[in-house]
């Protein structure tokens, strides 16, 4: 009877995706639930949640996303960074720039002040140059995806807000456009300028033309869909999801390409972006894979004392490094000098363009890869954590919440209504 | 309490002042740069005043005393220009118009001033429901009962006043059918609509004292009457204008006012009373509802007919009076478009018609204060 009733079982049982689809979804169940209870009992961000959950499972040893990033995982966080960026890039005011130079000085600055002084701090401690250069070049990266986070979970508006994401988007350029043409040069060793800024030129270049292919087909859908309609939203995902192959295919950088491509949007179409809160759940859900994914793949690190105090001394300049940036530069930007303060904090969050640009080095030189990596995993995924409660706090501080600080679950029923 | 002594001020001198919306240039929903613009605008010396609002996506310029429309406009174009180039400094922008179209009034935070937070506990979520920007006139009168006087004639004259104003016929996202749904806002606090009827200043400071005996009411601030004197300048103060998409119109909306208050002195063309209120509240509802296209009852003969009729006659009526005061091309400015049957209200519905999203619409205004065409 029972070998009946399993011969039955067995025929009527259908292959289906696997295992690893199981594995990944209860992973991102469970980091959803996580998520909501760090927002409920502690006042932090979802991210936080998201980000624990990976590790523990990192830490523990899961498969499911191997380093360095290869197949679906790399371009699965690709895909998740591209829709950031363009979201990003589309609010990326350039115009902003003529009337308040500073405000440009102050990214040139603080990105500058960022990779001179973790490059320098590094060659003190004895980190050969070819692996402080691509640690400081992320060291630059303030995730525009982290802070994107904590200003939805603290409903923030305002101009500490307004600035942080503006900065955060800029030196994302930078680094983005620098890392991976440098990643092809880590085992070359170029002589002059022109050798330099070639492989930056293409990247730039073949990600430019991807950005302007994806802002033309856009802006012409846009001519006769409605900014607000579910159907441009699910269009813009597609043609982002299109474009992060295309670029990674050509050459190019999906990310920057998706970032240039939301400025070049904007800048043919200046009408309100509505799609952002139409996007709703799908790219949700992408972002909090990006965000498990990071933290998987940062936890499989190999820690040690040392490691850990170069981390933390990494951490610790770049921290310093972007506040002094943007307040040097303050002087006539239009903020106060406590405004530039809580700006340079928000900017604290490292996360998954860091970890594309590592990934990308360790893909073109393997023996380089493993030295970068073993700095640049563990400040990634504490920076990933420590970096949105840094922001979370800056937001809070700067008085730009919308809700209380107060835990949900802690609020009286007079918070609940302020 | 007692009520302070209506100051002395020159008869027919003129003040403005204009509650102006804050926004950001991405969606253009409210932003909260109220205090960054008051530091920005603090640096630039500028006739008039900028203080902040209620909410922090929210500011207030102000004139000092004018003499006519033109100097009106003669005052409020750099306090503009100033504002839109820290705007832009700022990377946000300035709008007119009387309610932000799709703003969230939860979302709103309230600005951090005592006063501003005294209200916030006592009025709870209207406190910000009142992210709504008006105009204010204020116009000087001879003496206390004078002003009382003006005040109860100026009343008839309501209806004309929210008509030519209206810009908020959006609240929360939704077309309210409105042309005015800002006033709906400030009905709901306690101490708006009418003053009492009341043509000595005597009476009216007794008034005062026993309201204030009943601790509802500290200070003349307390009362959101759509007409209230100002001792402390010698004025009366009339606040159910809307904030026009333009400081052009503003000015031109205070010519009129400056117009129609020559008449009165000058002519005394009827006396006010205690049954002019009897239609008060119909007339105000059809004004907020229908804008131009609203129906007026004449408080004295009971006579019914389109306000834009009633607009356009007393428009005839100030004509010497207004080319006294150097308010013909003001008024000219208003009779044009009340031919036209278009107000600002009107425009903001067109242009909705017409791109299908708010957010759009909120930029066009923008633009439109930027340009003041």
């Amino acid at each position: 009877m029972t070998n009946e009733l399993m011969a039955f079982w067995a025929e009527w049982a259908r292959p289906t995706a696997g295992l690893p689809i199981v594995l990944w979804s209860l992973l991102l169940a469970v980091a959803a639930a996580a998520g909501h209870l760090v927002q409920r009992y502690m006042g932090m961000p979802k991210v936080v949640g998201y980000s624990i959950v990976g590790t523990i499972v990192g830490f523990a040893g899961f498969e499911g996303a191997l380093w360095p990033l290869q197949g679906i995982s790399l371009y699965l966080l690709e895909l998740g960074v591209a829709i950031v960026l363009f979201e990003a890039g589309g609010r990326l005011p350039l115009r902003w720039f003529r009337y308040n130079p500073m405000v440009l000085l102050q990214s040139i600055l603080e990105a500058s002040l960022t990779y001179f002084g973790v490059f320098w701090a590094l060659h003190w401690l004895g980190i050969p140059d070819p692996v402080a250069n691509p640690i400081a070049l992320m060291a630059i990266v303030a995730s525009p995806a982290v802070l994107s986070r904590v200003l939805m979970d603290t409903r923030a508006s305002g101009p500490v807000t307004d600035r942080a994401m503006t900065l955060a988007t800029l030196n994302t350029f930078y680094a983005l456009a620098l890392g991976y043409a440098q990643a092809g040069l880590i085992e070359r060793a170029p002589q002059g300028l022109v050798q330099k800024l070639y492989p930056v030129g293409v990247v730039l270049g073949l990600s430019f033309v991807v950005g302007a292919v994806m802002a033309l087909a856009l802006r012409s859908a846009l001519r006769f869909m409605s900014p607000t309609s579910e159907n441009t939203s699910i269009l813009l995902l597609a043609i982002i999801a299109a474009g992060a192959a295309l670029t990674a295919h050509v050459g190019g950088s999906a990310p920057l390409a998706a970032l240039i491509g939301g400025v070049l949007l904007k800048q043919l179409n200046p009408k309100p972006w509505a799609w952002p809160r139409q996007l709703g759940t799908a790219a949700s859900l992408l972002t909090m894979l990006m965000f498990v994914l990071v933290s998987i793949v940062a936890a499989q690190a190999d820690w040690s004392l040392p490691v850990a105090s170069v981390v933390l001394t990494v951490i610790s300049v770049r921290f310093a490094a972007k506040i002094a940036g943007v307040a040097i530069a303050n002087p006539g930007s239009g903020a106060s000098w406590k405004q530039a303060l809580w700006v340079g904090c928000a900017m604290s969050p490292l996360s998954s363009i860091a970890l594309l640009i590592a990934s990308g080095f360790v893909t073109a030189s393997p023996l380089l890869g493993a030295m970068i990596t073993q700095v640049a995993l563990p400040a990634i995924l504490l920076m990933e954590v420590l970096g949105a409660v840094l922001a979370t706090i800056a937001i809070h501080s700067a008085g730009e919440s919308s809700l209380p600080w107060t835990p949900e679950v802690f609020m009286t029923a007079e918070e609940t209504q302020r | 309490m007692k009520l302070e002594p209506f100051n002395k001020s020159e008869a027919l001198s003129l003040g403005v002042e204009l509650e102006l919306q804050l926004v950001n240039t991405h969606d253009y929903d409210l932003a909260p740069y109220a205090e960054d613009m008051l530091r920005l605008m603090a640096q630039t010396p500028l006739p008039g005043s900028v203080v902040p609002e209620m909410t922090s996506s929210m500011i207030e310029i102000s004139t000092d005393i004018c003499h006519s429309a033109q100097d009106v406009i003669t005052q409020l174009s750099p306090i503009r220009d100033a504002l839109v180039r820290n705007a832009d400094k700022l990377n946000i922008a300035v709008v007119g118009g009387g309610t932000h179209a799709f703003q969230q009034w939860h979302e709103r935070r309230i600005y951090d001033k005592p006063r501003f937070r005294e209200l916030s506990e006592l009025y709870g979520y209207l406190s910000k429901q009142f992210t709504i920007f008006g105009q204010h006139v204020h116009i000087g009168c001879p003496d206390a009962d004078a002003a009382l006087l003006m005040l109860h004639r100026m009343s008839r004259y309501i209806p004309h006043f929210i008509a030519l104003s209206a810009s908020s016929p959006f609240v929360q996202g939704q077309d309210t059918q409105f042309d005015s749904a800002r006033l709906n806002s400030v009905f709901a606090f306690p101490l708006s609509g009418r003053a009492p009827f009341t043509l000595s200043w005597k009476e009216f400071e007794n008034y005062f004292e026993r309201m204030t005996r009943t601790g509802v009411v500290r200070s003349m601030k307390d009362f959101y009457w759509d007409i209230r004197p100002k001792p402390e300048f010698g004025t009366i103060e009339i606040r159910v204008f809307d904030t026009p998409l333009t400081i052009e119109r503003a000015a031109a909306l205070a010519g009129y006012v400056q117009s129609l208050a020559a008449w009165f002195l000058q002519e005394q063309p009827f006396e006010p009373t205690e049954d002019d209120y009897l239609v008060y509240t119909y007339n105000r509802f059809q004004a907020c509802r229908f804008g131009l296209d609203a129906v007026y009852v004449d408080p004295a003969s009971g006579e019914h007919m389109p306000l834009r009729d009633h607009i356009l006659m007393t428009m005839t009526q100030l004509e010497w009076h207004s080319e006294a005061l150097n308010a013909t091309q003001a008024l000219g400015q208003l009779r044009t478009s009340v031919e036209a049957n278009r107000n600002d209200a009107r425009w903001l519905r067109e242009k909705q018609g017409k791109e299908r999203l708010l957010a759009e619409v909120v930029r066009q205004a923008s633009l439109r204060f930027r340009a003041g065409t």
